[in-house]
């Protein structure tokens, strides 16, 4: 299916962070303040597939619960399917039907992060990273490869004692980075609902900024060319996984023998992917 | 034979009054691990138990009561489900089910009763069986 262009005036959030950092308590909490200008939001929240059974625990809209009665908001559990990056293979697809169908704003949460899970940077048009006090080492993986993607940094809970401390923290990485670094550091209580105003309100310029500089604004065809290799890597990643084709398992099993390099197996597997039929039973 | 069924997707809830999550928790993981995605909220609204399972798609609803509500609640479920169409759409009811509560249960109804004591692994199949059949899998 092909929905494409329908950009008109949907915006879009990510929202990412260490787990228990409060994405999803920040996102209900924010809802509410950004409902008055986005009356049909959308919210896609994703969690991890167990790896063993495939199945999955979708917890996230527990903290969400006040706008289950709002017929305008549409709230999606996606559990990730063995996707990488933080989000699921198909929510680039749902968040452009969503925008057809006439959202105003997509907010995607996604799995508590790691370092290589960045992949929402390029689905969305404004991206916050959202921190907490006492997640200790989770600090690492903000520094490692987050804090690249963050358009706004999110101290939650500052509530806590030590919230003044992981907000002294970052504002300090961020000041190592040179003078070219503009972002702040906003500090906000899902309890209290300190804080959230403002981080509408910095959301906004950063809106209006993508609104003035159409190019930004329309990620997708600049991204087009690596979605469909990330496509094409899925789609080989599903053949070779669910196919049996003795052609596969001989590599398959040179490779566990030692006798067969990764590389030049996937080399000869991809000479053969034309030619292998998968047993489909993805629901995706 | 290779089963091509999806996943079931299923929704488990219990009224945000309720704090005891115990057992919630326990049926989700069962359900996890018998490749299920399950979904779960603490409803304000019966009713609202109905617009989620539309939002996500589910294949089954599991209601949990650890205290009141148990038939007037599932009682509203139903008539929400019939009002928007899906009547179809298998309801099951576990936790702190009373004797007196089964026939009007039953007669709103309700797919199965899992009254305390099931063993997890009937839980899980009778989850399956319900989904899949709702699907037109089975
Ligand atoms: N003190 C305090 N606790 C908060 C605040 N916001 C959220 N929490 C708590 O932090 C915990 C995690 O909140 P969630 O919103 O589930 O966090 P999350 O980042 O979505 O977690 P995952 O999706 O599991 O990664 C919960 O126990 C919340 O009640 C806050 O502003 N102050
Ligand atoms: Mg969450």
């Amino acid at each position: 299916m092909a929905v494409r262009g329908q950009v008109n005036g949907c915006r879009t959030l990510g929202v990412t962070g260490p787990p228990g950092a409060g994405k999803s308590s920040l996102i209900n909490a924010l809802v509410q303040e950004m409902l008055p200008h986005y009356p049909r939001t959308a919210i896609l929240t994703v969690d991890p597939s167990s790896p063993i059974s495939g199945g999955a625990v979708l917890g996230d809209r527990v903290r969400m619960a006040e706008h289950s009665a709002n017929p305008n908001v549409f709230i999606r559990s996606l559990a990730t399917r063995g996707h990488l990056g933080g989000v699921t293979r198909m929510t680039r697809s749902v968040m452009d039907l969503l925008a057809a169908g006439d959202m105003d704003l997509v907010i995607v949460e996604t799995v508590g992060t790691g370092q290589s899970e960045v992949e929402v940077a390029e689905l969305t048009n404004v991206k916050i990273v959202v921190n907490a006090p006492g997640l200790g080492d989770e600090m690492q993986a903000i520094k490692a490869g987050v804090l690249e993607i963050a358009d706004i940094l999110v101290v939650n809970k500052s509530d806590l004692p030590d919230a003044a401390r992981t907000a002294a923290h970052l504002n300090a990485m961020l000041h190592h980075r040179g003078h070219d670094e503009h972002r702040s550091v906003v500090c906000v209580s899902t309890v209290t609902r300190d804080g959230l105003k403002a981080l509408a309100d910095a959301i906004e310029i950063k809106f209006a900024q993508l609104a003035a500089d159409s190019t930004l604004a329309v990620p997708r065809t600049a991204s087009a060319r690596l979605l469909l290799a990330r496509a094409v890597a899925d789609r080989a990643e599903d053949m070779i996984a669910r196919t049996v084709d003795p052609r596969i398992d001989v590599l398959v099993e040179d490779i566990a023998a030692g006798l067969l390099s990764r590389q030049d197996g996937a080399r000869t597997a991809i000479g053969l992917l034309g030619e292998l039929r998968p047993v489909s039973n993805a629901r995706d | 034979m290779q089963d091509n069924a999806p996943n079931p997707r299923v929704l488990l809830t219990k009224s945000f009054i309720d704090s005891h999550d115990r057992a919630i928790a326990t049926i989700a993981l069962a359900l996890r691990d018998a490749a299920m995605e399950v979904v779960l909220i603490d409803y304000e609204q019966p009713e609202d138990v109905v617009t989620v399972a539309l939002q996500e798609d589910v294949d089954i609803i599991g209601l949990s009561f650890m205290s009141g509500g148990q038939v007037e609640t599932t009682q509203k479920i139903v008539a929400e489900l019939k009002r928007r169409g899906v009547d179809d759409l298998p309801l099951v009811v576990g936790g702190v089910i009373r004797p007196f509560d089964v026939p009007p249960l039953e007669e709103a109804g309700v797919r199965e009763i899992f009254r305390g004591g099931a063993p997890l692994a009937d839980v899980v199949a009778t989850f399956q069986r319900l989904a899949k059949a709702y699907r037109g899998y089975a």
